[in-house]
């Protein structure tokens, strides 16, 4: 029973209910001011197993945030940054980039190319983390392994200069019939298909890596999804790997060239695409390395951190779907999205990162051509926002298509802030000047690339980073039979094309070849191309060494080193 | 009281606000990114901007520039929102040049800023900036480099004070003049209003608070009615027949409250074809109702097994009045103060679940808004723009306080029992 008079006190109306309310914000002021100390105290007495240090100077580490969870490290199966970045301070092939950015023997002690083929010879000490040696059977193991169909290996077409090899990849040849071939165990003799003016810069790359066929077939087709499925050469290992969450690596002890190697252990201690936290790791010194986006930047300039830019090379784009079913296959339709574009708005008012240069083709402006830069010798077709046009380009696609009204079109997208900013950017851009209405697919990286795989899309924001230093590394992206080509365009005159820039030897006719290609790609509105990825970081002064390069793993930390604080500085 | 209001209020400001704040939510004002309300919109009109040829308008460094002396880094215009131009001098020594540019003086030692531009040829001595330009001042820092890339000392600051411009062109899009005007180069216009600032693509965030209460307000009312009705009929049928059908009804009461909501989310948003980029609200609706209302059932099958064996239901049977007449008569009266507060209770938890739900991306699809995903976004700003978290923060508290007064306010107000002792 309730007594009567704490009824009354309750009911009261007016001044008391005011002065109850007070107290009761008074109380749960008190209480989310002791609930703050306690997890301070609680914070400051856990995780004393993993160093939380950025930069652990007596344990020789630093810890880092990685983006994304690699999907695998199945090295002939991957194709993405993530998994680049990890399998390159893991693994190493026949060939590496230094930190000149120049060619510098790996696995391989020399080597020779000729214009029929190449020959390599293996050194005798390199070892997998195991302690068995790196052979020649190694290197021809994996790369029939990528060839075979049943591996479905993306970069498959990286080994086509290899002979026969596009015939195998393409299940009309059997495997034995590869122009590859291990004359012994520190000997691998390759011949090639057609002459190639840039092999050695192919075998750096991760589709190159070799594999261990005895411990391949024990891992029974788990290799590369958990840390003790895979068998490293390179510089480090993967001591533990905890799923979405953390990646350990441990300096390799099997390794050639453990001199060169100063860090005991590279921690990726966190996994996570948000900038704000990563941005607090390391304002907490618990990561020595963090890349910045326009919201995080002005806290960075406030904190005084030393801010560095690098261009990492990466175009992205928007690609369309050309599949039959697809209202995106209307030329008039992409040519409408493609004149109200202005990828300056997006590059500076949008995303507001320096370093990023609006988008104007899909090969980006470092690109050397014949004795310039490529785009200085072919500038790419100039670009005019043009409302009205795209509202009468509009109309001529509805007719074709025979719609009354246009459905909603779906863009996919990555899950990651600037890519969800962009999106809705474009949301916008599209429905304000053309009345389209555009749904936005948010997903995670992996299952992005399935869906884009897959073609279940109608826009995507796509994007490229260069695999090798040369214009066909995006120029063959959009051939009919490249599976990179995620709208499945087809167009005989642009194969016609890539079939020239790949087969030729002669520059001029080569760079003519490119020129036609981003001809032909703004033309028929293949893509729009939105942006060239300029990087902003900041590193943790006591960490040097790190290599920041547009082929090959970026940032690669395998032979970074510590200093002491620097003086005066706290 | 007090309660009512504010909840009265919360009604009007999602119902009544658009009709009075007309400014479409979606609306993307690219000039006004991420400001917080009350900035100083003026700007000016100026003539259509030609590509700079890399020359210097003398006007310019007398104007805005604060030079040090001898300094090689100058203005070539009037620097405003729409482009610096700088051009700087020959530094001896150097063998390429990287500029700078921070929001704050730097003192000697410290960290320059934001690197903007990298050149190793010599010749290249200008550089037009034009990334994320606010109506502000800001330090552009020239440094020399050395052979291997190396800053040499002495850097050289140039103090710039930017000034908003808007073409005349640009001002006629956005509607902020009229084209029969005749606008002159010069005057000043001021851009489109924001009492709450905008968001990180320059939206409109009253307007989205606006709109976003409507999702919100729209779950944290209808699913409580639904799921309390629900419950008020299930609950009074197992409790007034009682028996085996009240001991089966109840049992599957209980096997539904075991059933896990976010599951049934996700479940519920694929088998009703919920596509990407589609809003998953009514699915959030539906599985709220089907998994919330055992609890009310419960409450309800409680007080009617209670009332059932009162005397003056025995003495009102006695009398001959049917089934029907005494439920409505006696027995949903009795129990109208619980189902009240249960529901004014169930108001918030509601709210709260479309919020954290869009929270974690599975409520409404961009562009819609809702307090629940603008607290999501504006989570990520929060050091540099706090208002885009702290807006609809606060209305949520506030909603969620209202009901909850409101409930405590009803209970004591309608409390049966409590009545008759007054």
């Amino acid at each position: 029973m309730i007594p009567e008079t704490s009824v009354k006190s309750r009911i009261k109306p007016g001044n008391s209910s005011i002065k109850q309310l007070l107290w009761l914000g008074l109380a749960a002021g008190v209480f989310f001011i002791f609930l703050a100390l306690i997890l301070n105290w609680a914070s400051s007495n856990s995780d004393s197993t993993q160093s939380s240090e950025g930069v652990d100077i007596t344990a020789n580490s630093i810890s880092l945030a990685l983006d994304q969870e690699p999907p695998q490290l199945d090295s002939t199966r991957t194709s993405d940054a993530i998994s680049g970045i990890i399998l390159g301070h893991v693994m190493e092939g026949l060939l590496r980039f230094d930190k000149n950015k120049q060619l510098a023997p790996a696995v391989a002690e020399r080597w020779e190319i000729t214009p029929t083929g190449a020959t390599f010879w293996l050194r005798n000490d390199a070892r997998w983390s195991d302690g068995t040696q790196v052979t020649a059977h190694d290197f021809i193991f994996a790369w029939k392994k990528v060839l075979n169909p049943a591996t479905a290996s993306q970069y498959a077409f990286f080994l086509y200069p290899l002979k026969n090899a596009e015939a195998i990849n393409s299940q009309n040849l059997s495997a034995e019939a590869l122009g590859a071939r291990a004359l012994d165990d520190l000997t691998i003799e390759i011949e090639f298909e057609k002459p190639i003016s840039y092999f050695d810069k192919l075998v750096a790359f991760t589709t190159f890596f070799p594999m261990q066929e005895s411990f391949y077939n024990k891992t029974q087709g788990r290799y590369g999804a958990d840390a003790d499925t895979i068998l490293y050469n390179g510089p480090f290992i993967i001591s533990e790997w905890v799923h979405s969450a953390k990646l350990l690596m441990e300096k390799n002890p099997h390794y050639w060239n453990n001199d060169s190697i100063k860090l005991n252990a590279i921690n990726w201690s966190y996994i996570t695409a948000d900038t704000t936290a990563k941005l607090n790791l390391f304002k907490d010194k618990r990561t020595a390395f963090v890349q910045l986006d326009a919201e995080t930047l002005e806290s960075a300039l406030n904190n005084r951190w030393t801010i560095n830019q690098f261009s990492d090379g990466t175009i992205f784009y928007i690609e369309f779907n050309h599949r039959d079913e697809r209202i995106t296959r209307n030329y008039h339709l992409r040519r409408a999205m493609q004149l109200v574009n202005n990828s300056n708005e997006l590059v500076y008012k949008v995303i507001k990162l320096p370093g990023n240069i609006p988008g104007v083709s899909l090969f980006p402006g470092w690109l050397q051509g014949e004795h310039q830069l490529f785009r200085q010798e072919y500038p790419p077709p100039a670009h005019n926002i043009d409302i009205e046009n795209a509202k009468h380009h509009l109309e001529l696609a509805r007719k074709e298509l025979g719609l009354e009204e246009f459905p909603a079109l779906v863009m996919l997208t990555s899950d990651s802030p600037t890519a969800r900013k962009q999106s809705e950017y474009y949301q916008n851009l599209f429905k304000r000047t053309l009345g389209l209405n555009i749904k936005i697919d948010l997903q995670i990286f992996k299952q992005r690339l399935a869906k884009m795989l897959s073609g279940d899309f109608d826009l995507v924001m796509g994007g490229w980073g260069p695999d090798y230093q040369d214009p066909l590394t995006f120029g063959d992206l959009f051939a009919s039979w490249n599976i990179q080509n995620r709208g499945r365009y087809n167009n005989p005159a642009l194969d016609k094309s890539v079939r020239i820039a790949q087969n030729s030897l002669e520059p001029p006719i080569r760079m003519k070849a490119f020129a036609d290609i981003q001809d032909i790609l703004y033309n028929d509105a293949v893509i729009i191309p939105n942006y060239e990825r300029g990087r902003i970081y900041v590193l943790d002064p006591r960490v040097k060494g790190l290599v920041r390069r547009i082929i090959g793993a970026d940032p690669d930390f395998s032979r970074a080193y510590l200093v002491q604080e620097p003086a005066g500085d706290d | 009281m007090f309660s009512l209001y504010l909840v009265v209020f919360l009604l009007a400001f999602t119902v009544l606000g658009p009709f009075i704040w007309t400014i479409d939510p979606a609306y993307q004002d690219l000039d006004q990114i991420s400001q917080p309300p009350n900035i100083d919109r003026k700007a000016v009109l100026i003539a259509p901007y030609p590509v700079w040829d890399g020359t210097a308008s003398h006007a310019a460094t007398a104007m805005y520039g604060e030079q040090q002396s001898a300094s090689p880094l100058q203005l070539a215009q009037i620097a405003n929102t729409e482009s610096v131009r700088l051009l700087w001098d020959n530094i001896p020594d150097a063998y390429g040049y990287r500029l700078y540019r921070n929001i704050f003086p730097t003192e000697k030692g410290q960290a320059l800023g934001l690197p903007l531009f990298t050149s190793y040829d010599l010749n290249i001595k200008r550089f037009e900036d034009l990334l994320d330009l606010t109506p502000r001042t800001f330090y552009y820092t020239l440094v020399g480099l050395d052979k291997d890339g190396t800053e040499l000392p002495a850097p050289f600051t140039l103090k710039v004070k930017v000034a908003r411009v808007l073409t005349i062109a640009q001002a006629i899009e956005k509607g902020l003049i009229d084209a029969s005007d005749k606008p002159q180069i010069g005057s000043i216009v001021y851009l489109t209003l924001h009492p709450m600032g905008t968001d990180y693509l320059g939206r409109d965030m009253l307007a989205r608070l606006m709109y976003g209460a409507r999702v919100s307000l729209f779950i944290g009312i209808f699913a409580p009615l639904i799921f309390v009705s629900v419950g008020i009929l299930y609950g009074s049928t197992a409790g007034f027949i009682g028996g085996q059908v009240d001991q089966f009804l109840m049992r599957f009461s209980d096997f539904v409250v075991a059933l896990p909501f976010l599951l049934f989310m996700i479940l519920f948003k694929i088998t009703f074809g919920i596509g990407p980029g589609e809003s998953g609200v009514i699915p959030m609706l539906i599985a709220m109702i089907l998994l919330s209302w055992p609890a009310t059932a419960r409450l309800v099958r409680g007080q009617i097994l209670q009332i059932r064996e009162e005397g003056y239901i025995a003495a009102s049977r006695l009398l001959g009045a049917k089934s029907h007449y005494l439920v409505i008569r006696h027995m949903i009266p009795n129990i109208m103060g619980v189902i009240l507060v249960t529901m004014t209770f169930a108001v918030p938890s509601a709210i709260f679940t479309e919020a954290f739900l869009s929270f974690i991306g599975m409520g409404v699809a961009p562009p819609t808004p809702s307090w629940g995903s603008m607290c999501y976004e504006g989570i990520k700003t929060m050091l540099t723009h706090p208002h885009e978290l702290v807006f609809p923060a606060i209305l949520i508290s506030i909603t969620v306080l209202a009901f909850n007064l409101l409930g405590d306010g009803l209970r004591d107000a309608l409390d049966a029992k409590m009545r008759s002792k007054e």
